[in-house]
């Protein structure tokens, strides 16, 4: 049955189907919404789960590992300062390999501070190692957050799911909120065989010394990159299961034939989708990553073939380096045959507008050559701003 | 090695805390989590703030525990267990969780978490190892560090006597979150540390406890010591051994024989400043630190009236076949 | 095979079994079971602290059967013995000395009341015989621990009934006597066979017993008075100490003169002033050499006598004159009217000994009609010339062998002085009768004797903090005006006294069982076992894990665990 909601309330209400033991979040904007949300349901009894309504989001981390690692399927969410406050426990959270699922508000760093949306914040927590998912739009975010836990389970990775604020939190779309049973068929009982238990009392978070360090790294990183499969997968039965994907690991869109291609994440791509039916501009493949971590060198590849251009659109940049996903991406590509040439551009800012029309201007890229840039800054204000 | 293995088979009582631990001899962290957790029982789940103990205790593949035990961090062991507990109540599972911390983990960096998880009143037993320094670091000051202690981070000089600050009083910090009990104790007493994490089990809610823990490397003091120093420090005044109840006294060990604190302080590297003989600082600090033990008898009513079995003087005596006062 | 990484690099429970910390030692614990002041004190060589321990577990006949394992006598010298165990007691230096004496005297009474049989070492009957001549306290000691060991055991004695001494020299106010009756009866049913009247070189000689019997213990005592003079004179109607005593005890007769003057620092000087002034004598004064107990005398200057007695007797009336000694008789004929006493000291002189010396301008005079001398006794050399030799005492080790003479003990008063063995009481009598079963034990067993010798613990070594101060027991007497010469003067302590006198004990330098060892290890490295360990505590060191930190041995209480050296 299809619903209006406001972003925030769909991720709440499909939260609530995963029936998490435990919930823990620190209120900030643009998170702020999803809280409330669960708080209500909690509060109207819609929602059996223990809420623990924490003193910052260091703690809100902190109470969803003890709870994970206690055996309850954990959830937090937030954004911004919030997610760099968690770091320490985030880095925590995968290196102790415990399924823990975040949905991440995108929002901007300061200083100087702003509220609004880019990625600057799942950006700079890149190497965490948590699986990372961008959503496109509310359905896929109502959709990821759901495979999120079942994804989480199966490989013990905890997955942070990525929407952007106000963009997606607190905008009113029409989606579907799947059945309760369907998703109890879809997402098994929370198991856990590391659990906190007396009558199999095991240590967990142990000092690791330089000799077996290395090895923790290389199974934390095989771990993520084997995490890609289950990532496909537990998409795949979605669809058998709702008809929709969400979007795997990534979803290719326009004509085959086309040689220029537009690489985003987040919702952008909806945006870009939008102009790609309206305003029938020259041909070109839209690629949305929906995974970030692992980052899926082959079906990027895979998506890139036959193309001469890739413009890899960034929501976030590295000072003094440029575009982080623009990066990666060139990374990925490099050595193979017939690669398109990539070119880098960081746009929407700190939730500077991203309109259709920002579509024809990122197929002109390639044309104006160049290295990395902010397409949609306004030298003019440069002067008032230096 | 069987012969050896049979009687630690059979010890008639629970071991939380198993041997083979690193830490360092005659540590009186050591011992304190080991008196807390057989007091404590098999039936508990624990959290670790990052320091001595965990290193100690869980260098991998080894883990001195024989109670599910979580490390994460320095700074939220208090917030780790509120997770724990959370899910223990979202399971309706009934195991008590008792979250451990040293006193930087419990003073300083781990405090906001400690507050809020007493603010929220999870079940959840606290237990505080004061070893008045990071000593995992290599003996920095803490905020529990006493006045004119000497650390690294403290050093006495020509413009310093050690630490300039006092020694936080937590246990009026944490009195004044209303909790329904608290308390110090001290490894000198281990019948009245094994009362209190008994009692402290017993409420369904936030407790917490303030163990005084020698640390022989940090104190300079032989690891043979290591109780006579603890004792001293309850003996003087310096270290009240109380209880509190919903922030009020409830309880205090009194002291028959209120001992000078130079006593205390003599047998510890870390004040042997105080005992230059040409320094009239010494002296004047001396003279300090007898004020604040005062202050607290006064503050506390420590002074006993009369002989009782569970003063300060009584509480430890022995007889055949177990502690007198158990 | 490395241990492979897991997911999360958690670890098992107790695993860290596998280390063994106790590599890191340079030093170890171990249990060291040092005497205890009061055992390395008691010339009859009974572990006080073993039976009061026993006492404190509420084990009362074991502590008994514990205690006559050295003393089978317990009833008889609870009441006489001048208990040098409490004068040793690590107690004195903290409150006051445990009542050793009262503890043992109610334990004994307990097991005449009860009836408890005296146990037997294991082992099947001996086929030797041997001969024990003297039924006072050695004689019977010796007896007792020869019957314990199952020899065939025949006792003999000059007089009619077992006892000697107990009976002849001390007074029924000290040692009533049903509990001589009661203790030498008991004894004697463990099938030890008695001759009364059977006196040597009268009755039988020794040449004849060493024919009969495969050994001899010779315990006849000091029967002789020492000869005594002043310069030479000597009052004509001189009585010696010991045989008025005697003299009194057997018939009741006592001289009662105006004022008496008793020489000498022993027993028999104070129990007979206590005669002969609660027989009227107005003026009893007692010169000694010795000095009375207080700070400005050592203790190996201390009168030898009850410490007690001497408080009741100067209660009494009894004038005593300490470090003094006779300088000159004053005489109205043959008669004594008087004495001249001068002070003396005993000083250390410039070999390193100690000798008495008399200070020139301190002589007083005293008058009095009579001078008892009670300085002491020699052998009766009656059927002992041969092994005398002109000596007044008869030379022996410390097992009572008699060099030269094969199969010949002695021991008791007839025995030589010998160091570190306290002479003349009857604890020492005890003793002696005991090293000397050992050491026909050991003869007839042919192996050598052996004597246990540990060192003994200091009162530094006890860690007071576990101590709480308690008083000493407070026992009654018969007040002043309800004594006479037959009823018991002190009496004994009530069950509950006596169990929270045995409770006071440090337990110095044998475990207390009080698990500070195995509460206060940082390391687990204690382990406690239900069964006894052979060193008699309950706890292990395990030194996989000991790191040799100390603390365990700085926090026993009375002092078992020691630190060694650990390479």
């Amino acid at each position: 049955m299809l619903e209006a909601l406001e972003g925030s309330q769909a991720i709440a209400r499909a939260i609530a189907l995963c029936r998490p033991g435990v919930v823990a979040a620190y209120p900030i904007t643009p998170q702020t919404h999803i809280v409330e949300n669960i708080s209500k349901l909690v509060a109207d009894g819609k929602l059996r789960t223990e809420l623990v309504s924490v003193e910052s989001e260091f703690s809100a981390a902190s109470v969803v590992l003890g709870a994970s690692a206690a055996g309850s399927r954990s959830y937090t969410a937030s954004s911004s300062q919030g997610i760099l406050l968690m770091t320490e426990v985030l880095f925590n959270i995968s290196g102790m390999r415990l399924p823990v699922v975040l949905t991440c508000a995108n929002r901007a760093i300061g200083a100087p501070i702003n509220i609004w949306n880019d990625h600057s914040d799942s950006m700079a927590v890149r190497d965490c190692g948590w699986i990372q998912l961008h959503c496109a739009d509310n359905q896929e975010a109502v959709d990821t957050s759901i495979q999120a836990f079942r994804i989480a389970e199966a490989t013990e990775l905890p997955v942070m799911v990525c929407m952007d604020g106000f963009v997606l939190t607190h905008t009113l779309e029409t989606l579907e909120i799947p059945a309760q049973d369907l998703v109890d068929r879809y997402l098994p009982p929370f198991a856990f065989d590391r659990m906190l238990d007396p009558h199999n009392p095991l240590s967990l978070g142990t000092l690791v010394g330089p000799e077996y360090f290395s090895e923790t790294r290389h199974l934390a990183h095989q771990a993520l990159s084997n995490a890609a499969s289950t990532i496909v997968d537990a998409d795949r039965e979605w669809q058998s299961l709702t008809g929709r994907s969400a979007g795997g690991l990534l979803t290719v869109e326009g004509p085959a034939d086309a040689r220029i291609g537009v690489l985003a994440m987040g919702s952008v791509v909806s945006t870009f989708r939008e102009a790609m039916d309206c305003l029938g501009a020259a041909p070109a493949k839209l690629i949305a990553l929906r995974s970030f971590r692992p980052l899926p060198e082959d079906a990027i590849r895979a998506a890139c073939a036959g193309l001469d251009h890739l413009v890899v659109v960034d929501r976030a940049l590295s000072p003094g380096f440029g575009g982080i996903v623009g990066g990666e991406i060139k990374a990925a590509l490099s050595g193979m045959n017939d690669a398109p040439q990539v070119h880098n551009v960081a746009i929407g800012l700190g939730g500077r507008d991203v309109p259709m029309e920002m579509w024809p201007r990122l197929l002109d890229v390639p044309q104006q050559g160049g290295g990395f840039r902010i397409l949609d800054l306004e030298p003019a204000k440069l002067g008032e701003m230096s | 090695m069987t012969e050896m293995n049979d009687p630690r088979a059979r010890q008639p009582r629970f071991r939380g805390l198993e041997a083979g631990h690193r830490a360092c001899q005659g540590c009186g962290e050591a011992l304190a989590a080991r008196l807390v957790t057989e007091s404590a029982g098999p039936d508990v789940i624990l959290t670790n703030a990052t320091g001595c103990l965990e290193v100690f205790t869980t260098p991998w593949p080894q883990s001195a525990w024989r109670v599910p035990w979580l490390h994460s961090l320095f700074e939220n062991s208090a917030a780790i267990a509120s997770g724990v507990e959370a899910a223990l109540k979202a399971q309706g599972r009934r195991s008590k969780v008792i979250a451990m911390g040293g006193d930087g983990g419990t003073f300083d960096i781990g405090f906001q978490a400690l507050s809020g998880m007493l603010e929220r009143m999870h079940n959840v037993l606290y237990v505080c190892y004061d070893n008045e320094a990071y000593m995992n670091t290599g003996i920095q000051r803490s905020g529990s560090t006493p006045h004119a202690a000497r650390t690294t981070t403290s050093p006495p000089g020509k413009e310093r006597m050690g630490k300039r600050h006092l020694k936080k009083d937590l246990l009026s910090i944490i009195a004044a979150h209303h909790i329904p009990y608290a308390a110090s104790a001290s490894v000198a007493y281990p019948q009245d540390l094994r009362r209190k994490v008994r009692r402290a089990m017993e409420v369904d809610g936030p407790t917490f406890l303030l163990v005084h823990s020698p640390c022989p490397l940090g104190w300079g003091h032989d690891g043979s010591e290591t109780i006579q120093v603890a004792r001293l420090a309850v003996q003087t005044g310096l270290f009240p051994l109380v209880e509190l109840e919903r922030g009020e006294v409830a309880s205090v060990m009194p002291l028959r024989h209120r001992v000078p604190v130079t006593e205390y302080l003599g047998l510890q590297g870390r004040f042997r400043h105080l005992f230059a003989d040409d320094d009239h600082r010494a002296r004047e600090e001396r003279e300090h630190l007898q004020a604040l033990a005062d202050y607290n008898v006064e503050r506390y009513g420590l002074d006993g009236d009369g002989d009782d079995p569970f003063d300060a003087d009584g509480a430890d005596t022995v007889r055949r076949g177990g502690p007198a006062s158990s | 095979m490395p241990t492979p990484m897991n997911r999360g690099a958690f670890a098992q429970a107790g695993s860290s079994l596998a280390f063994k910390t106790g590599t890191w030692r340079s030093a170890k614990p171990v249990h060291v079971h040092a005497t205890a002041p009061c055992h390395g004190a008691c010339p009859a060589g009974e572990d006080q602290q073993a039976w009061l321990a026993l006492l404190q577990e509420g084990q009362l006949q074991k502590a008994w059967e514990s205690l006559v394992t050295a003393n089978p006598l317990p009833a008889i010298t609870g009441r006489v013995c001048p208990h040098p165990c409490e004068s040793a007691c690590n107690r004195g230096h903290y409150d006051s000395p445990i009542a050793i004496h009262a503890v043992e005297r109610w334990l004994g009474d307990q097991a005449i009341l009860h009836n408890w049989p005296y146990p037997r070492l294991p082992g099947s009957p001996r086929s030797e015989r041997v001969a024990v001549v003297g039924a006072g306290p050695a004689g019977l000691s010796a007896a007792y621990h020869l019957a314990r060991r199952h020899y065939n055991v025949v006792l003999m004695d000059a007089m009619p009934e077992a006892g000697g001494l107990l009976r002849s020299a001390i007074p029924p106010t000290r040692l009533p006597r049903d509990v001589i009756d009661a203790e030498i009866r008991r004894l004697m049913s463990m099938g030890i066979e008695f001759r009364p009247r059977t006196a040597l070189g009268r009755d039988v000689t020794l040449d004849e017993l060493r024919g009969e019997f495969d050994a001899v213990f010779l315990a006849v005592g000091a029967g002789k008075s020492r000869h005594w003079d002043v310069d030479g004179a000597v009052p004509a109607d001189l009585h010696e100490g010991l045989a008025l005593l005697r003299e009194w005890l057997a018939v009741g007769a006592i001289p009662k003169p105006n004022a008496v003057l008793i020489h000498g620092g022993g027993n028999t000087a104070v129990d007979l002033a206590r005669v002969m002034r609660r027989a009227g004598v107005r003026d009893v004064h007692v010169v000694t050499a010795s000095g009375l107990p207080g700070p400005d005398t050592d203790t190996d200057d201390v009168l030898n006598v009850v410490p007690r007695e001497l408080e009741q007797a100067i209660e009494e009336g009894v004038q005593f004159h300490p470090h003094r000694t006779i300088n000159r008789l004053i005489m109205r004929g043959s008669k004594v009217v008087g004495v001249e006493m001068v002070r003396l000291k005993k000083l250390p002189d410039g070999n390193g000994r100690k000798s008495r010396v008399s200070f020139e301008g301190t002589e007083t005079v005293l008058h009095v009609d009579m001078v008892v001398p009670a300085i002491g006794e020699v052998v009766d050399p009656t059927g002992l010339t041969a092994i005398l030799a002109g000596r007044d005492f008869i030379d022996t080790d410390m097992f009572g062998t008699v060099a030269g003479h094969p199969g010949l003990f002695a021991g008791g008063d007839c025995r030589s002085w010998i160091k570190k063995l306290t002479n003349g009481t009857v604890s020492a009598a005890i003793g002696d009768g005991r090293r000397a079963a050992e050491g026909i034990d050991a003869l007839l067993s042919g192996r050598p004797p052996a004597e246990e010798n540990r060192p003994s613990l200091p009162f530094a070594e006890l860690n007071l903090a576990y101590y709480e101060k308690s008083k000493r027991v407070q026992l009654p007497t018969l007040p002043l005006e309800s004594r006479d010469d037959s009823r018991e003067i002190e009496g004994g302590p009530d069950s509950a006294q006596a169990l929270a006198e045995a409770a006071r004990c440090f337990s110095c330098g044998n475990c207390l069982a009080c698990d500070n060892c195995w509460t206060l290890c940082p390391d687990n490295a204690v382990l406690k076992t239900r069964e006894t360990c052979s060193d008699g505590s309950h706890y292990l060191f395990d030194y996989e894990y000991c790191k040799g930190c100390g603390l365990c041995a700085a926090e026993c209480p009375c002092g078992f665990i020691s630190m060694v050296d650990d390479d």
